[in-house]
């Protein structure tokens, strides 16, 4: 029981990580910025949500309203930071350093506008707990799946068949021909960066939801999605998604044959080894 | 006396009656405002806190507890007659800025007594306030390391030692066996897991598992799991953080053992959590009079928890000691205020604390958390 209770608490982590992970990807494998601040973006959705609820807004109403201001906010990062940064012609070394002092902003605004201390929302339903075949689930976890998945499946059926998809595989795939048949890339980076800001708000919400909210927890999982993304083949979401949730099973299953502090390494050390087999990645393009 | 002065008043005598007479008035009248301008100066300490990063929850509750204790001392007049400031430090919660910080505040500015906390910091600190004879003030880290850390290290609560022991012991008495140990992968905690461990093992105990997590944690669930399934009758706690979420998950697990852990239980938002119910822990008396934690949560807009009392505590030591330091007239020095501080020993300030070597001496209660309130179980003392 104990293995499969492990197993689900990996599957439940992994599909919140996985969606951080290919939204992530749809930033860098478009725009080519390999755009840290969005931990921020994911930060910053659970304390808006929790400032809704602290207002009486029930919770369904953040999970609504929150994505959209996000999105309005990977717009203006776009539009005010790597658009001016990317006229100035500046090097991608550059780009991340700014990416990263936005991520510094933006944690430590969290920590003066709301609190630097673990904050948890009040509602009771995401506490209550449902048991099924011996594992206990609380009903925080069980949206954080089902939501995750559905991200995850209407993502993919955007970017594969929708118009908006096709250009931004286009613009992805060749930024100066996409100029060139005016496709205009930088208004797809803009909607990428507000598509992958709404994206990234979903569990960064739900995370709360379940955790609580902390300034700075969200640089660790985006770089644990980093390497999801690299393992899964940079530009693959499907890669990134499932990667995300292998990563988190077998750091929760490692804890049955070693002490927990030991599962991060180990399993960074299985990447690692994955990595000089496969440097491409599990489901890289050829 | 300076090169500077020597010149001057070698200039004086070798001047005329008159010009000497009024370059003499002047000198005094200078030197009087001076003095003037010195007495009305404030008296200046350092802090240096981890005021952002990820321990800032902790060092941000550390600064109101000094701030709310120099406010209270400042409007009942101050130190004869002179406010005290503290000028604050950043070293998010790392040893190397510390030292900065520290190097900063002592040879800058000038400070003869520096509040500082975590473990870590605090020994990288603690050479430098013995070589530089700055008195270090650690209000909240218990790591044991540091009760021998430095002449000019004064501790204002007892290290984990003392508290690891007295759990272990009351556990022991009350029937526990085999232990699990969940601690956070710091100085401190990693002292008091060690501590625990010798003491309930030396009764005839046997710890059966452990595991850590990092600071700022929230997710717990997978250690709960594996050290539940180890079938613990208790499971000792040693984390400063993220106890609230603990709390919800221990909830969520309903595991059959006990939950012990040190005053760090004392926290308002592990507290509030239905799981938190029947938690044992150890507690240094920190509990503040009301009408004290009534005042701290008017002027700081928070709860006074157990690093707002802690630092309250240590500030109101220390600016009791500064008063009588300024009474006996005596120069104000790290030196100085450390003499006195062991002169007076004894402090009622808002805990009882007691001085007989560099670490404080004071009660160690076990209570049971009961519906968000503890329950006072039993009493022993700290040495």
């Amino acid at each position: 029981m104990l293995l499969l209770q492990l197993l689900v608490n990996g599957l439940v982590t992994g599909c919140a990580l996985g969606v951080v992970a290919f939204s992530f990807s749809l930033v860098y494998s478009t725009t080519k910025i390999f755009h840290v601040a969005h931990a921020g973006v994911y930060t910053l959705a659970g304390y808006l949500a929790w400032s809704l609820a602290r207002a009486g807004m029930p919770d369904i109403v953040g999970l609504i309203v929150v994505p959209v201001v996000c999105a309005g906010f990977g717009v203006v990062i776009q539009r005010l930071l790597y658009d001016p940064l990317a006229q100035r012609r500046a090097t991608h070394l550059v780009v991340l350093i700014a990416s990263l002092g936005l991520l510094a902003i933006v944690q430590n605004a969290i920590a003066v506008l709301w609190s630097p201390d673990i904050l948890h929302f009040d509602s009771t339903w995401r506490v209550q707990t449902i048991k099924l075949v011996g594992v206990t689930l609380n009903y925080a976890q069980i949206a954080t799946v089902v939501v995750s998945v559905a991200l995850y499946g209407a993502t993919l059926f955007a970017t594969r068949h929708t118009g908006i998809g096709k250009r931004i595989r286009a613009v992805a795939s060749n930024p100066f021909l996409a100029e060139l048949t005016r496709l205009h890339p930088r208004r797809t980076y803009a909607m990428v960066m507000a598509l992958a800001s709404a994206l990234v708000a979903v569990p960064g919400m739900l995370v709360g939801f379940d955790l609580g909210l902390q300034p700075y927890t969200g640089t660790t999982v985006l770089l644990t999605g980093t390497v999801a993304v690299i393992a899964g083949g940079v530009g693959s979401l499907t890669g990134a998604f499932l990667v995300s949730i292998v990563v988190t099973v077998l750091q929760n299953l490692s804890l049955l044959v070693m002490p927990g502090q030991w599962s991060v390494g180990i399993t960074f050390l299985i990447f690692v080894a994955f990595m000089l087999v496969r440097p491409r990645g599990l489901f890289a393009a050829a | 006396m300076t090169d500077h002065h020597r010149a001057a008043i070698s200039d004086v005598a070798a001047a005329p009656v008159g010009r000497r007479l009024f370059t003499g008035a002047l000198l005094a009248g200078l030197a009087g405002l001076s003095r003037h301008a010195r007495a009305a100066d404030p008296i200046r300490l350092g802090a240096v806190l981890p005021l952002t990063g990820p321990s800032a929850a902790t060092g941000a509750q550390e600064q109101r507890g000094l701030q709310f204790a120099v406010t209270k001392f400042n409007a009942a007049g101050g130190a004869g007659g002179r406010m005290i400031e503290i000028l604050y430090e950043d070293n998010q919660g790392r040893p190397d800025q510390s030292v900065l910080a520290f190097n900063k505040l002592a040879d800058l500015n000038k400070v003869p007594v520096i509040f500082t906390g975590y473990t870590g910091p605090t020994l990288a600190m603690a050479p430098l306030a013995t070589r530089k004879k700055v008195l270090l003030v650690n209000g909240a880290a218990q790591g044991d390391r540091l009760a021998n850390a430095s002449p000019y290290l004064i501790n204002t609560l007892p290290v984990v030692r003392d508290e690891a022991a007295v759990a272990a012991r009351y556990l022991y008495e009350t029937g526990k066996r085999k232990a699990a140990i969940l601690f956070q992968n710091d100085a401190a905690m990693t002292s008091g897991r060690d501590d625990f461990a010798e003491a309930f093992t030396k009764l005839g105990g046997t710890v059966i598992g452990q595991e850590q997590s990092s600071f700022s944690q929230t997710d717990f669930r997978p250690a709960i799991l594996k050290l539940t399934s180890l079938e613990p009758d208790v499971l000792f706690v040693m984390l400063t953080d993220g106890l609230g979420a603990l709390a919800e998950q221990v909830e969520q697990a309903k595991p059959g053992f006990t939950i012990a852990g040190t005053s760090f239980f004392a926290d308002p938002t592990a507290l509030r959590q239905k799981g938190s119910t029947g938690w044992i822990h150890t507690q240094v008396r920190v509990k503040a009079p009301p009408e004290t934690a009534a005042a701290f949560k008017q002027q700081a807009g928070t709860e006074m928890d157990f690093f707002g009392i802690q630092y309250a505590n240590a500030g109101s030591i220390i600016l009791r000691t500064i008063a009588g330091v300024m009474t006996d007239k005596a120069e104000l020095s790290g030196e100085a205020i450390r003499t006195k501080l062991f002169a007076i020993r004894q402090f009622n300030e808002i805990i009882p604390t007691e001085f007989k070597t560099n670490t404080a001496s004071m009660q160690i209660d076990v209570v049971k958390i009961v519906d968000g309130k503890d329950e006072f179980v039993k009493s022993y003392t700290s040495e």
